[in-house]
């Protein structure tokens, strides 16, 4: 019965790759994604050199830049000095006198830094100001929303003059004249109802505009009718400009996770996915491929018995059922009563009836008549031609 | 390559130097040394892919044993191979334990062996070996996989033997031994011999007796009788459907497992009679035939055919079978169809030939009927269970049909749950022989 199953002659065939076969194989994949990731890595240090889309940068050419503007401010003349922070900002101001302050604010400024403002420059455009700006430097002026549409020029302010036409992408504001130390000065560009797209105010000596046409700053907004005029005799009026963006440097510096984390809190963090690198290693790595094995198909025989069971309940196929269980019932019967297979259900009928002493009228009916008018009914019918069986098994000698 | 939980141990174990030491230089010092002890492990472990391997196992094995599959290891390498093992044996092979610990020093052979016990009969395969060989570090450790093929073919259990004595002694009584209970059963004659007390006066042979007579000693009257034996050197073709319908299960036990008992039990008991036996196991082609084996040969030969037999799920092409039968015996001989007697449309293709086979055999049609259907015709207790007993007797009445069909066609039929049908089919065939209708 044993037998010794030598496998192979010297030779033992091992399925298992080598490394050395497994890198000659993949080469190709290891070539192709390299080179993929070699472009994409190009293409986005490419892409970082071209835009950052960061809105309103004096540096980015991107359509939300402004670097169009600045540069032309530049060729006249005006020495255009970006700012990140407050303290930034206070640095490239020279004079207040002969400084112009533009700031955009993205709600990082505090009250304190926002009542800080006016000192740097004797004038300061607000490019789309929040409510803390309005808040701290123009009490009176109020945002309304956002509007579009070019407006012809309606003040007296000298750009917007120049300007002619201004197309006024950007928020609008309404000016209430009750505050009394903020002085409206001007409202252009807008109505009563629908806003102004640019309010100016003088305070403490300080002249403040808030400009909400701030599509006319962008590079993709400048071109558009006045728009160029408005921006550029706005901003180049004095030989200075602070191009103030508000910055995280402006947050104010607190305790931080880095200063209340011991020193070890990173590297340990680090450890802690090297060992479940490990640990995926160790229970991931399988002990050898699966064996495949063909699988014999399981069909209960009885399948199609309950199939048909349910079918007959779905249907209510009383009648249908019942003659199932009758002709069964009737061979039962024939079988024990000595009647050849071959006999009528009516000879059934009469020598059950003889047998068990009851009207054949009634066994007939049980056998054959009576048509079952709900489930109930049907149980019932059923129940009785079990009872006959076993009155029948009961009274014949055995 | 492989890690072990060692590993990970002391990769986390860095924890310690890194809270304490305090950062970023423990943690580089400290993954660079499990670094170098990984790497190290690694190279210093023996080669999996230097090991050789021989199989030793046995070729046949009876459904429900256990038998020993030995698989020796020899390390050919220049280090210990020192780790886990792994015989991949398929599922149903039922192998146990499927891993095992392995240490086998430079240029010397092991044997690992592992207890089979399947649970399906058929060609059990194993198809390779996988081996993690540990470094001395117990850190890192070499895999491989080594193709390792063998086979251990599982016979049917053939569990009806236990019913062969009892009808071997009913064969026995039908033999010329004992005369009294047979004569007059359509036999065929044997031999005549002197009338011991006992005998059947009704077998004694007056003119034998009167040829006898001494005529030195005419007073001597020595009786002479006849005996009889039952028929012997008849033909008996087992046919097995192996399609759809044989896939079926009836109580755990697919249709064609019976049909392979009931034949083997038949085959055993035919061939004891002196009657020849040839199987064919049949769908739309030949899955199996065992022709011309007698004796002890026959059965093994038989369980070995069987052995790899799985059903189709194809229906069974009944015309082909005259041909089968044809091409096994051209005499008259005692066919058995082991299929199943269902529904009278699924079994057209059995009725339309079997004219043919009658014409000139005599045609036993042996089917396994479903308790549960029985059970469940007397169950009565709701509404579900009322409508499931008249699914359950109108599968009867179609079974009975068909049935009643094929006794018309001049078959006889013979069905019983799938622990009675060997029996049953055994019986049949010795009151055929009694009745000298084969």
């Amino acid at each position: 019965m044993s037998a010794l199953q030598q496998l192979g002659d010297a030779e033992q065939q091992v399925l298992t790759p080598t490394v050395r076969a497994r890198l000659r194989r993949a080469s190709t994949w290891i070539g192709l994604v390299t080179v993929v990731l070699v472009l994409l890595l190009a293409g986005v240090l490419l892409a970082r050199g071209g835009s950052g889309a960061d809105p309103f940068s004096p540096d980015d050419a991107s359509p939300v830049g402004s670097r169009a503007l600045a540069q032309v401010l530049g060729q006249h003349g005006v020495d255009v000095r970006s700012a990140e922070s407050l303290t930034e900002a206070r640095d490239a101001a020279a004079d207040p006198a002969d400084t112009t302050l533009l700031v955009y604010d993205t709600g990082i400024l505090d009250a304190d830094q926002i009542a800080d403002l006016p000192s740097i420059a004797d004038r300061i455009v607000l490019v789309e100001p929040g409510f803390r700006l309005l808040n701290g430097l123009t009490p009176g002026v109020d945002a309304r929303g956002e509007v579009s549409g070019a407006r012809a020029a309606d003040c007296t302010v000298p750009a917007v003059e120049k300007a002619q036409r201004v197309e006024t992408t950007g928020r609008a504001y309404a000016a209430d004249s009750a505050d009394d130390s903020a002085d409206v000065t001007a409202r252009c560009l807008g109505s009563e109802s629908r806003g102004y797209s640019l309010v100016q105010l003088e305070r403490d000596g300080v002249e403040i505009t808030v400009l909400g046409a701030s599509k006319a700053l962008q590079n993709d907004g400048i071109d558009v009718a006045g728009n160029a005029a408005l921006t550029i005799n706005l901003l180049g009026e004095t030989d200075r400009l602070v191009w103030y963006r508000s910055g995280i440097a402006d947050l104010p510096a607190s305790a931080t996770e880095g200063t209340l984390t011991p020193s070890f809190y990173v590297p340990l963090v680090l450890l802690l996915f090297g060992v479940a690198l490990a640990a995926i290693l160790w229970r991931g790595r399988r002990l050898g491929p699966l064996v495949v094995e063909n699988l014999p198909v399981t069909v209960r025989a009885s399948e199609t018995m309950e199939g048909r069971a349910r079918l007959y309940a779905r249907s209510s196929a009383r009648l249908r059922a019942l003659d199932a269980l009758r002709i069964g019932t009737v061979e039962r019967l024939a079988r024990a009563v000595g009647l050849p297979s071959a006999s009528t259900v009516t000879e059934v009928v009469l020598a059950v009836a003889d047998l068990v002493g009851r009207p054949p009228a009634e066994i007939g009916a049980l056998l054959v008549d009576a048509e079952p008018r709900d489930d109930a009914e049907l149980v019932r019918l059923s129940d009785r031609l079990l009872d006959l069986e076993r009155e029948v098994a009961a009274r014949l000698p055995h | 390559m492989a890690v072990s939980g060692w590993f990970v141990a002391l990769v986390a174990l860095g924890a310690v130097p890194v809270i304490a030491g305090g950062g970023w230089l423990a943690l580089a010092v400290w993954l660079g040394v499990c670094v170098v002890l990984a790497v190290l492990d690694l190279v210093l472990a023996g080669s999996p892919r230097a090991l050789r391997l021989e199989r030793d196992l046995p070729g046949r094995m009876r459904l429900g044993e256990s038998v020993a599959a030995t698989l020796l290891v020899t390390n050919t390498g220049r280090r210990t191979v020192r780790g886990v093992l792994r015989d991949a044996w398929t599922p149903s092979a039922g192998a146990s334990p499927t891993r095992r610990r392995l240490a086998v020093p430079r240029g010397e052979r092991r044997a690992v062996t592992i207890t089979l016990t399947p649970f399906r009969r058929g060609e059990r395969r194993a198809a390779h070996v996988t081996v993690r060989s540990f470094g001395p570090l117990r850190l890192t450790a070499r895999q491989a996989t080594l193709a390792a093929p063998g086979a251990v073919r599982v016979l049917p259990p053939f569990h009806s033997r236990k019913h062969l004595p009892s009808r071997l002694a009913r064969l026995r009584e039908l033999d010329g031994r004992t005369s009294v209970m047979i004569r007059g059963q359509g036999t065929e004659f044997d031999s005549l011999r002197e009338y011991v007390r006992g005998d059947d006066v009704r077998s004694i042979d007056w003119r034998a007796t009167a040829r006898r007579r001494d005529p030195l000693v005419p007073s001597a009257l020595k009786l002479v009788v006849r005996t009889w034996r039952p028929e012997r050197d008849r033909r008996v073709v087992l046919i097995v459907d192996s399609g759809r319908t044989a896939a079926a299960r009836i109580a755990d036990e697919p249709r064609i497992d019976t049909a392979f008992e009931s034949g083997l039990l038949l085959a055993a008991l035919a061939s004891r009679a002196g009657d020849r036996v040839d199987l064919a196991i049949w769908d739309r082609r030949m899955r199996g035939r065992v022709q011309g084996q007698t004796g002890a040969e026959l059965l093994a030969r038989m369980v070995d055919t069987m052995a790899p037999v799985e059903p189709e799920l194809i229906e069974a092409d009944w015309t082909g079978v005259p041909g089968v039968v044809r091409s096994i015996t051209s005499q008259r001989a005692l066919v058995v169809l082991l299929t199943s007697v269902d529904a009278p449309g699924a079994s057209t293709g059995l009725l339309s030939v079997l004219p043919q086979l009658t014409q000139k055999h005599l045609v036993v049609v042996a089917s396994v009927t479903d308790p549960e259907v029985l059970d469940a015709t007397r169950q009565r207790g709701d509404r579900h269970e009322v409508y499931r007993a008249a699914a359950a007797e109108r599968a009867l009445l179609d079974a009975n049909r068909v049935a009643a069909a094929i006794r018309r066609l001049g078959a006889e039929v013979v069905t019983a749950a799938p622990a009675d049908l060997p029996p049953a089919l055994a019986d049949r065939y010795l009151a055929l022989k009694a009745a000298g209708r084969l």
